[in-house]
């Protein structure tokens, strides 16, 4: 009974002084200079773009004008427009006129000989290469006039001019859902972009609260600061206090971002006009979530071993790059997501441990049924290694963190890892 | 029954031994602390006193032995009886002496208001009043160590840790820290203090313990210890006392120095034996003193290999 009571008090001193390590890293964060400008750079840039593009952009939700186009007719088959392009005949003499006033950027030429000689010139102006815009240009004018040629070849073999117009456009595709009601592929394919969102914040924010973290712990060792906070608080709570303190401001930062952009997505939505009535799975969204605090918490323990160990700020930083590049690892290789989401590849990528937030993040963002053996093994495998990582991190951190100045070996770093209680 | 002998020993280590890598740090290591006395921690450099202050703490775990704080075992349940100066020690450098204050406080279970008014008290009369919210960075040498030892003693702890608390210390500074170890020692607080200054050990401390190479050497009472090293001498000023050798039975040798005349005793001879003799003799004695080494001298004897003052 004493020794469940004396646990009791334990295990509510060990949350007091977290919460207090907590609450203290968190203010001291937010409040720095560096943190209030890193998080309003952010939407001020978005703000700045979206104002950019609004001054200076073309609405895209316009639809663009069918392309225009000036042919010379050499041959003996009369010209059909098709449905909606604009075309006009003109003589040679007259195209190269405006050719040369540059009242034309470009004409074409139908041979005297065609059908039987297929190729047709387009002649665009001399003493200039051309530019992306020549090309944009020419890559609508080319489908409207095959379809015009088309259309005129039917039409003089005699051919009913809506069988002809047939010919040309086959078919017209209109989406529907099961009851009939019109609905939009692009809104639909657009259903990964909260678990994609997901992938990109937890990759962001590992690296922005492993910089507090680290930040944190060097500074303490730097200043001889973390022996009076030891004799105070013990290895764990103080650990777990940083880690829980300094990824809330880090997800502070995020938060203000997924804001802005909440807010500004109803200005978005004007120009990108595929996430207009989006709809997220509550499981994915909650599946994603699971795997965020995971893949946080593992991150969180070894970056604040990484800053314990090491022996200062420069040093931190290196060894926490080498860990930080696992989590990236899964977005190098989102083609394989896209191509086979069963690959070997992306089923190691999701079970290994350090890849698995990243790895599942996308995989859920592609899949339209979560796949839940891989979940499973995944989140074991996640699950267990956080917890590890935590034991261990704490281990490292009674054991090296006194350590000023010095880099401890690994085969100390090991000792501390296994050495009892 | 006094407050000192109300509860357990604010510290008890018992046989505890730490190797580092290949090096015994502290060995087999074994001694008390009591209520409201001053242990003076003494040994060379690498002896193994921070080690052992760290276990107290239990910063470090030992591989063997037991160390009992307030008779639980150290850690959570105790941490917040406990001010710790370490040797090496700073502050943050961006953050205001009050802010860093209130936050130690409320590690060691103050909440934060209380933290806050205990810090700026302390603050204001160590004359940092003007200086309380002014960053770290900002202060001078002087007032960082200020502030330092008001983070040791904020909570008003049942036992204090200091490490090497004079170090670096300006002699203001100095006598600050003096005050505050015979006050928090007078209130019934225990004071556990390494120094390399024998001077402040002999003035300030109750009793020794003295380690080399991670094993006790001396531990007892300053008297008790300073007797142990007696070489069997006698002190004496006055008038008309004879200092030529063999004018007394019980003494074989005299040596004058500085108007006090040293007599080393023949085998067998107390020092009641002299005092006798002397008063036979109608000299007139104005001090009669055993001739006690410093406690420098019993540093260098002991740690050079001459252990025979351990007298718990």
């Amino acid at each position: 009974m004493t020794r469940r009571v004396a646990v009791g008090q334990q295990r509510r001193s060990f949350l007091r002084l977290m919460a207090v390590v907590a609450r203290r890293d968190y203010l001291r964060t937010v409040r720095r200079r560096g943190f209030v400008f890193g998080t309003a750079l952010l939407p001020a840039a978005m703000g700045g773009l979206l104002l950019l593009s609004s001054l200076f952009g073309s609405p895209p939700a316009v639809p663009a004008p069918a392309a225009a186009l000036t042919v010379v007719n050499e041959s003996a088959i009369p010209l059909q427009p098709a449905t909606g392009a604009q075309l006009r005949e003109v003589d040679r003499a007259t195209a190269d006129s405006e050719l040369a006033r540059g009242a034309l950027g470009e004409f074409y030429i139908v041979p005297a000989g065609y059908p039987a000689a297929p190729e047709i010139q387009r002649v665009a102006a001399s003493g200039r290469s051309p530019a992306i815009e020549d090309f944009q240009r020419w890559s609508g004018q080319e489908p409207v006039l095959a379809a015009t040629l088309r259309l005129s070849l039917l039409a003089d073999a005699g051919v009913r001019p809506d069988v002809a117009e047939r010919v040309a456009r086959p078919i017209s595709v209109r989406d529907v859902s099961v009851d009939g009601a019109p609905s939009d592929p692009v809104v639909g394919g657009f259903g990964f972009i909260v678990p994609y969102a997901f992938t990109f914040l937890f990759v962001m924010s590992i690296f922005i609260t492993s910089g507090y973290l680290l930040q944190s712990v060097t500074e303490e060792k730097e200043n001889r600061v973390v022996e009076i906070v030891l004799s105070s608080v013990p290895p764990q709570p103080l650990m777990f206090g940083k880690i829980v303190g300094l990824g809330a401001a880090g997800l502070t930062q995020v938060a203000v971002w997924v804001a802005t952009a909440l807010i500004a997505l109803p200005l978005a939505v004007e120009r990108l006009p595929m996430i207009d009535g989006l709809e997220i799975s509550p499981l994915v969204v909650g599946l994603a979530l699971v795997f965020f605090v995971l893949g946080y918490l593992a991150y969180g323990a070894i970056f604040a071993a990484v800053g314990a160990i090491a022996p200062g700020t420069r040093e931190a930083q290196q060894y926490s790059g080498f860990f930080g590049f696992f989590a990236v690892v899964p977005l190098l290789f989102a083609g394989a997501f896209f191509a086979d989401p069963g690959s070997a590849l992306v089923t190691v990528l999701a079970v290994v441990p350090l890849t698995a937030p990243a790895a599942m993040l996308q995989l859920l963002a592609l899949s339209a049924e979560p796949p839940w053996l891989l979940v499973a093994a995944s989140l074991l495998s996640l699950g267990a290694f956080a917890a590890l990582a935590a034991l261990a991190a704490s281990r490292i951190f009674r054991a090296t963190l006194l350590l000023y100045g010095a880099r401890p070996s690994l085969r100390g770093i090991l000792g501390a890892i296994t050495a009892r209680g | 029954m006094t407050a000192q002998e109300a509860g357990p020993h604010p510290v008890v280590v018992e046989g505890v031994s730490k190797r580092f890598g290949r090096v015994d740090v502290v060995c087999d290591l074994s001694f008390e602390v009591q209520a409201g006395e001053v242990l003076g921690f003494l040994g060379p450099n690498g002896a193994g006193k921070t080690t052992t202050m760290r276990m107290i703490l239990d910063i470090i775990r030992p591989d063997s032995g037991r160390i009992a704080v307030f008779g639980g075992a150290p850690g959570l349940a105790q941490q917040h009886r406990v001010g710790y100066l370490p040797e090496e020690r700073g502050l943050y450098r961006d953050v205001s002496a009050v802010d860093t204050l209130t936050y130690f406080g409320s590690l060691k279970g103050m909440s934060g208001g209380d933290a806050r008014r205990q810090a700026e008290a302390l603050l204001r009369e160590l004359g940092l009043g003007d200086s309380m919210a002014k960053r770290a960075g900002e202060l001078s040498r002087g007032m960082h160590q200020k502030v330092q030892v008001i983070a040791t003693v904020l909570h008003r702890p049942q036992l204090l840790i200091l490490d090497e608390p004079f170090q670096g210390l300006d002699p203001v500074n100095a006598q600050m820290l003096r005050d505050l170890v015979l006050g928090q020692r007078d209130r019934g607080a225990a004071v556990v203090m390494s120094t390399h200054d024998m001077n402040e050990a002999q003035t300030l401390c109750d009793r020794l313990l003295l380690i080399d190479h991670g094993r006790r050497v001396l531990y007892g009472s300053v008297t008790d210890i300073r007797r142990g090293f007696a070489s069997g001498a006698v002190e004496v000023e006055g008038e008309g006392i004879p200092s030529s050798p063999g004018a007394l039975r019980s003494a074989d040798d005299a040596i004058a120095s500085n108007g006090r005349i040293r007599f080393v005793l023949r085998d067998g001879a107390s020092p009641s034996d002299l005092f006798r003799e002397l008063a036979a003799s109608g000299a007139q004695v104005t001090r009669f003193e055993e001739a006690a080494p410093t406690l420098n001298e019993i540093f260098i004897r002991a740690v050079a290999g001459e252990p025979r003052g351990d007298t718990a």
